[in-house]
């Protein structure tokens, strides 16, 4: 068991009471064994408490730690201190004045990074006005997507409590989407939780058959279909636009006096390759052609997507450009492929030597899943510690925040979690999470409507009896 | 050697008589009258007078419309115009059993005169009446050999009464032969025709069928109560539609299905079968896939010819995307008249589905090139159609008494690219194609002394009505020393026996098109030209060599030979034959999770004999000759069951009425659905396909199991519980059309609630009525009867829904009313009501972690299930969605993480959802006497980490990880053979050969 301070308790008063409604009400399986245990408390209303930076050093001490880059260390101690891992080993000196919480027993993983996702920009599906993911028009490299993070977002608890603790925010649509924003989920403010707004450039590849069935990239420009352009006029588009931006960049570096381009001056950082540029393809033309033009600009790429870079493979390899899968638990592309079709791409593109992170591709709503994303890999052939990669380090790597979160080193950010396994099945638990050094409260809406109605149900059987 | 014919075709009118005086003829003669003596001798021919049955050289007598005598060698009666026809193959005029034609403008239905109130009832329509000359059509059809056929209308459901009528140009009173013969229908919904109304999905539209042929029979018996009571009441309503049907209802007059799909057949024959209807279908070219059903059925079938074009595999991406189905369907769809006569089932064939009537004989060959004879061919537009529309005294064969009505062709028209050249239809004689009077083929020396004349060398071959060849000119010397150029069209004139040639002037150091034409007599040219420098030298020649080419030019097949055994589904993954039921099987040592009061054994074994659970324990003695399975290792649950899947159904939403129980989601399963194969291998065993959420009270959904390879009516779960849609909220208030009723979730409360008021008073009509016979008869309303079902519990209320006021508003309505709610679906607020359903006895079925899509569904929690089952509420999971579907171990295993154990999560995929679907006494656990519906995972069926490796439904094994991987072999196998044959197809296709014509909309 966890030991927090008296402090902590009464900020995670809520997480402690829902355990243990749970250990008693499941062990019991019986309805009347409610009344005893649930104290009913005005408190249940509280949801997910934005708690203080780390104010003292920590040690978390016994545990099975999963560096993700330096292997295993059974046994371990973690200490951290303002927010940032100070050691890691089985044998670490403790410094004096630590707090030391024994977590003998437990597993200790970095925190899951998500490098797709629109938590905090986005919060009800079918609700516009909760919608702040695609700008209008279809250049909008201008657009950081944690300008619009909400903090308050339901989805942002939810995340954590399934593990994952860095999410890449990233805006939809056009040719060029706009910034993701690389988002610590702990914090009162944006401003707070932002570890990167321009964390990477976001290109959508334009679909060579937009007839066809398949996996189009992009989408919602020209409401009339009859006046689509043409694939070949969409990717000269997108050169267009870099061309401008380039010579915008040159100008400029040139200390030619030119009007300013909010565009163009967004553009820069990707230009110079020092952000990646994520480019949305699935199928084989995309993928192949954009690798053909990125690699003219003289970009970093990534795809994202990638539902056929096995078909691309050997050119993924030799040109080193890595993969963010989105759909891994989803169905498969075409019939013949086998129903495992999607569940397989991990594993196929692990054994062709791609390199790949996993995301959870879902939208803000489903983030939360992203652990189980990567866990059906395993079941089809993908190791257990590349799945773990491949949504811990992996996704940092590419995203450029593999200096601060992603695997557990002496340096890095104290952002991680303790659990009973791994995060990506769901016969672990996922217990408590760290996000700088802080301690966070594990409670979230959907927990707090569980402590809610536990207690109506506890107020009924009472009027019974 | 034989002309096979020439580029002109024509549509000459060659008829005499039409305008005949006769004392059996109402309408006088206008103007000069036209008295042809109608007396034909046919002369030389070779007469196919059956099928299979040839006479050489005949002679043919025609007088006053028919046939007066066949034979061979016979001199024609004097006072007979004379057709010397040497060389000519004469057959019985075709019948096209299901024509496209005469039926232009077919009136609109709906509220006008009294007709039917459903716009797609229009069983009244009289094809007699109402027939077109549609000349261009006509003649279409009749150019193809075709000198009868049954017009049929094509628009609605029930579409109205197709005729039996010839293709002649007499008037159209004397063109019907059998007024009115069958009543013609279709599977059209109203979307189809562009409308929103009720029926609007694939269910609707049989429901329609069923309401309708229902309605019939009342009509019936409501006028006669009328008439019976000395009129002492006010009479029924007049239709004239309910009227048209009274024959069919009393399997008088035949219903003729338009299938487009092989589950149309399916649900046609269904239909008449309740109905005690004759049936006759239209196929839909797909019947290749149900020659097990059809053998040993005699209704009348009529097949199309409209062959698919083949899947684009033009590029490496776009062959990987062909799928298996497709290329199949390419492949074996011209073979499908030839697979149906070997397996000894008659069938006709028409026209219609052509994109272009003239690809009719085209394809035609096509399918005789893939294995059709010639014999079966003849006697599918001939003696098969006769017998079926009743003509065949008349019609069908060449003999003595018989109707004139003849095919005269220049060659086999079933195997060769030969033409037609006259149609008799009546004696009456209407010419199609006309022989060339010249044959110019072979090589001809031309030479011209004009200014800018040549000498050249012509040569000129392949078809009369294609012709190819090459001039070798030699400008100012040798022609063996000249340049060689391909000749860029010929063709014959027929009217005048002059050939025309094209070539490029280029070599004749011109820029432009050279033009050459001559008249040929015998060997001699005499020819003149055109050049582009504006000269025009004349030619004189002499044909040098003959052309000795091939007589007529025979159809092969183009395709490679791809061995395709019989799938079903006919798809990816499709099998030959539903898997065996071992006599017994054991799986030993296994971890077995029961769900049942055993619990969960460690190192136990689960015996099945016939198809049912005998016994888990351990140390299990097994029949010899058992299926062992060695569990070592491994887990064993009840196969799972989602009780929630919209996969595998040609439709979902009824939209076209706010209330529609009486629509049913059995009616329109399709086998052909790969997601069932997925599901499947995911360990799902057993699901319920619901209707959507457009209706409050939406239709009747269908609990299957999922058992791969089986026609509709075989995935059925046999003796399933019945459960109807109810859908609260957002979706039944946002849908369909503009100011459809309700619009609030309290006008959704209330409208439930006049339904259920109105299926009462539906019930004391009918009570006072069996009680007194008095008045009118009520009729059948197959909507109130399913209400009736809903307030006498036989019928359970399985409910969409998300906020706790529409689930606690309906619980209560229903208690009301006196029965209770059976089931919540979605359920996303649920848990706030725990208590009071528990209290009411109501079951849940939810997402694991669905939530916040839309407003209503902001207020999700993973605990709803744990909430739910600490307060003793029923509940299952579901998916809602194909592919969740397929993997819902690990939707019950998200629900570890709310704190479930193990054992109470596998619940809510299993027993549970058993209960939900109230088939727990089958299925859900593994108990003796349930069904053996069992999957055997690799470990822990709720880790991540897990997959099953076999499924078994009713102890047979339906996926293993083996046959998977086989199956997929076999697949690419013929995936690669098939995109093959494609590529050899389109390669011949640019030396002039052709893919398969002709597609249906």
């Amino acid at each position: 068991m966890i030991t927090t301070t008296s402090e902590r308790h009464i900020m995670t008063s809520g997480r402690t009471r829902l355990r243990a409604v749970a250990r008693s009400i499941t062990a019991i399986g019986a309805v009347l064994a409610l009344a005893v245990v649930v104290a009913p408390s005005p408190s249940a209303a509280q949801v997910r408490m934005t708690v203080p930076t780390q104010s003292e050093p920590i040690a978390l001490r016994g545990a099975t730690i999963h560096t993700v880059t330096n292997g295993v260390i059974e046994n371990g101690t973690i200490v951290f201190d303002n927010g940032v891992i100070t050691a890691v080993g089985a044998d670490v000196t403790i410094p004096s004045g630590a707090r030391v919480i024994d977590v003998s027993g437990k597993h200790i993983y970095p925190g899951m990074v998500d490098a797709y996702t629109t938590v905090g920009i986005s919060e009800i599906g079918a609700v516009d006005m909760s919608n702040d993911v695609r700008e209008v028009g279809d250049f909008n490299p201008n657009i950081r997507a944690e300008l619009g993070v909400n903090a308050e977002s339901r989805h942002i608890g939810t995340s954590r409590s399934a593990g994952v603790l860095t999410a890449l925010t990233t805006p939809a649509g056009g040719l060029i989407s706009g910034m993701s924003s690389a988002m610590a989920l702990e914090g009162w403010t944006w401003e707070e939780m932002s570890l990167e707004g321009a964390a990477a450039l976001n290109v959508n590849w334009p679909d060579p058959n937009p007839r066809r069935r398949g996996f189009g990239g992009f989408g919602g420009f020209g409401q009339n279909q009859g006046e689509r352009p043409t694939y070949a006029e969409r990717v000269q588009q997108l050169k267009d636009f870099f061309a401008e931006a380039r010579a915008y960049r040159d100008a400029v570096e040139a200390g030619e006096e030119v009007l300013t381009d909010s565009r163009y001056d967004a553009m820069i950082p990707a230009l110079n390759g020092d952000i990646p540029v994520v480019v949305a393809a699935n199928g084989i033309a995309q993928i192949n052609d954009a690798i053909t033009w990125a690699t003219a600009e003289g970009l970093r790429l990534v795809i994202r997507g990638g539902n056929d870079a096995i078909h691309v493979a050997d050119r993924l390899v030799a040109e080193q450009i890595p993969v963010i899968l989105t759909s891994t638990m989803a169905a498969p592309g075409r019939a013949h492929e086998g129903y495992d079709g999607a569940y397989r791409r991990a594993a196929d593109l692990y054994e062709a030597g791609v390199k790949f992170a996993i995301s959870g591709g879902s939208g803000a709503l489903y983030t939360d899943r992203l652990g189980y994303e990567a866990g059906v890999a395993v079941a089809f052939g993908l190791p257990e510690e590349e799945a773990v990669k491949a949504v811990t380090i992996n996704a940092a790597e590419f995203m450029g925040l593999d200096d601060r979160v992603g695997s557990l080193e002496p340096g890095k950010q104290a952002t991680l979690l303790i659990t009973t396994g791994t995060p990506i099945d769901m016969t672990s638990n996922i217990e408590q999470a760290y996000i700088q050094g802080r301690e966070l409260d594990m409670n979230d809406i959907q927990k707090h409507f569980f402590e809610k109605y536990m207690i109506k149900i506890q107020q009924r059987l009472r009027i019974v009896m | 050697m034989r002309a096979t014919g020439t580029a002109l075709c024509l549509t000459l009118l060659l008829a005499t008589g039409l305008d005949a005086q006769q004392a059996t003829r109402t309408e006088p003669v206008a103007a000069m009258r036209d008295n042809g003596t109608g007396y034909h001798a046919l002369v030389g021919a070779r007469v196919v007078t059956a099928p299979g049955q040839v006479i050489d050289n005949a002679t043919i007598v025609i007088r006053n419309g028919l046939i007066q005598s066949v034979g061979r060698n016979q001199d024609a009666p004097a006072g007979a115009r004379v057709w010397d026809l040497t060389g000519h193959t004469i057959y019985a005029g075709f019948i096209d059993a299901h024509a496209n034609l005469g039926m232009d403008s077919v009136p609109e239905g709906g509220d006008v005169g009294p007709t039917h109130w459903n716009p797609q009832v229009r069983a009244w329509f009289s094809t007699t009446d109402n027939l077109q000359d549609d000349e261009e059509r006509r003649q279409a059809v009749r150019s193809q050999g075709f000198g009868t056929a049954l017009v049929v209308p094509k628009q609605g459901i029930f579409r109205g009464m197709a005729s039996v009528v010839n293709l002649g140009d007499a008037g159209v009173r004397d063109r019907v032969l059998r007024p009115d013969l069958a009543q013609s229908m279709g599977f059209q919904r109203s979307g189809d025709l562009g409308d929103e109304r009720y029926p609007n999905s694939a269910m609707g539209v049989i429901a329609l069928m069923k309401q309708t042929f229902m309605d019939a029979d009342w009509y019936k018996r409501a006028w006669e109560a009328y008439e019976a009571s000395g009129r002492a009441f006010l009479p029924p309503e007049t239709s004239a539609a309910l009227e048209a049907l009274e024959r069919v209802i009393q399997g008088q007059q035949p219903v003729l299905f338009e299938s487009r799909r092989e589950e149309d057949y399916l649900r046609g024959h269904r239909v008449a079968s309740a109905f005690g209807l004759t049936p006759w279908f239209r196929g839909s070219g797909h019947e290749y896939r149900l020659v097990d059903v059809l053998q040993g059925r005699t209704d009348p079938l009529i097949v199309p010819v409209n062959f698919p074009d083949a899947p684009d595999v033009d590029d490496p991406e776009a062959a990987l995307n062909a799928s298996l189905a497709e290329l199949r369907h390419w492949y074996l769809a011209p073979a499908n008249p030839a697979t149906l006569a070997n397996a000894g089932i008659d069938f006709a064939i028409t026209t219609d589905g052509l994109s272009a009537i003239d690809d009719f004989l085209p394809n035609l060959r096509i399918a005789v090139a893939r294995g059709l004879s010639s014999e079966d061919a003849l006697a599918s537009l001939t003696t098969t159609p006769a017998g079926w529309l009743g003509i065949d005294r008349t019609h069908g064969t060449i003999e003595e008494g018989k109707v004139a009505n003849l095919v005269v062709s220049e060659g086999d028209l079933f195997t060769e690219e030969a033409t037609v050249r006259d149609v008799w239809v009546h004696g009456v004689v209407y010419g199609v194609t006309r022989a060339a009077q010249i044959d110019p083929r072979g090589t001809w020396m031309i030479s011209s002394s004009d200014r800018g004349g040549f000498e050249a060398q012509l040569r000129l071959e392949g078809t009369l009505n294609r012709l190819r060849g090459y001039i070798d000119v030699a400008p100012g010397g040798r022609v063996e020393e000249g340049v060689r150029v391909d000749i860029e069209s010929a063709s014959v004139v027929t009217e005048t026996g002059r050939i025309e040639v094209r070539f490029d002037g280029e070599f004749l150091g011109f820029e432009g098109t050279a033009l050459l034409a001559g008249s040929v007599s015998g060997d001699e040219f005499y020819g003149w030209s055109s050049l582009p420098n504006g000269a025009s030298p004349s030619f004189r020649g002499t044909r040098t060599e003959p052309f000795e080419g091939p007589s007529g030019s025979t159809v092969a097949s183009e395709v490679p030979e791809v061995d395709l055994p019989f799938i079903r589904p006919a798809m990816e993954y499709g099998v030959s034959s539903l898997p065996d039921q071992p006599n017994a099987v054991v799986v030993r040592n296994a971890t077995v999770w029961t769900q049942g009061p055993q619990g969960r054994l460690e190192n136990a074994d689960l015996l099945v004999r016939d198809g049912q659970i005998v016994e888990v324990g351990t140390n299990l003695n097994a029949p010899g000759g058992a299926v062992e399975i060695d569990g070592t290792g491994k887990h064993v649950t009840p196969g799972m069951i989602d009780p929630h899947i919209h996969s595998g159904v040609s439709s979902v939403n009824e939209t076209g009425a706010t209330i529609v129980p009486e629509v049913q989601m059995g009616d329109v399963i399709t086998h052909n659905n790969v997601w069932m194969y997925r599901q499947v291998a995911g360990g799902l065993t057993s699901a319920q396909i619901k209707h959507g959420s457009a209706n409050p009270i939406g239709g009747e959904g269908i609990v299957v199991k999922m058992r791969w390879g089986g026609l509709p009516d075989e995935i059925k779960f046999e003796g399933a519980a019945r459960l109807v849609k109810f859908a609260l909220g957002e979706n039944p208030k946002r849908c369909c059309f503009e100011g459809r009723y309700p619009d609030t979730r309290m006008g959704t409360q209330s409208i439930i609630r006049d339904h259920f008021m109105a299926a009462r008073d539906y019930e004391r009509e009918w009570q006072r009525w069996e009680a007194t016979s008095e008045g009118l008869p009520p009729r059948r309303d197959l909507r109130m009867e399913a209400l009736l079902d809903i307030l006498n519990q036989e019928l359970l209320i399985s409910s969409h829904g998300y906020r706790a006021d529409g689930y606690l508003a309906l619980v209560r309505l229903a208690e009301e009313f006196g029965f209770r709610v059976h089931t919540l679906q979605h359920a996303v607020e649920a848990y706030k009501l725990a208590p009071e359903l528990a209290e009411s006895g109501v079951a849940a079925a939810v997402w694991s972690d669905w939530g916040a899509f839309k407003i209503e569904a902001y207020d999700a929690t993973k605990y709803n299930a744990r909430i739910l089952m600490e307060a003793g509420v029923t509940v299952s999971l579901h998916s809602d969605n194909a592919q969740i579907a397929s993997r819902m171990n690990w939707e019950a295993g998200k629900l570890l993480r709310t704190g479930l154990t193990e054992e109470q999560a596998l619940t809510t995929v299993t027993i549970n959802a058993a209960r939900v679907l109230a088939i727990d006494d089958r299925v859900g656990s593994l108990e003796r006497g349930k069904d053996a519906d069992f999957v055997v995972w690799s470990g822990n069926p709720l880790s991540q980490f897990t997959r099953a490796e076999q499924t078994w439904i009713d102890g047979r094994r339906y996926f293993s990880l083996e046959e998977d991987a086989a199956r997929r072999e076999q697949m690419q196998h013929e995936r690669q053979q098939l995109i093959q044959a494609v590529l050899a197809v389109s390669e011949d296709d640019q030396n002039g050969g052709r893919r398969g014509r002709g597609t249906e909309q």
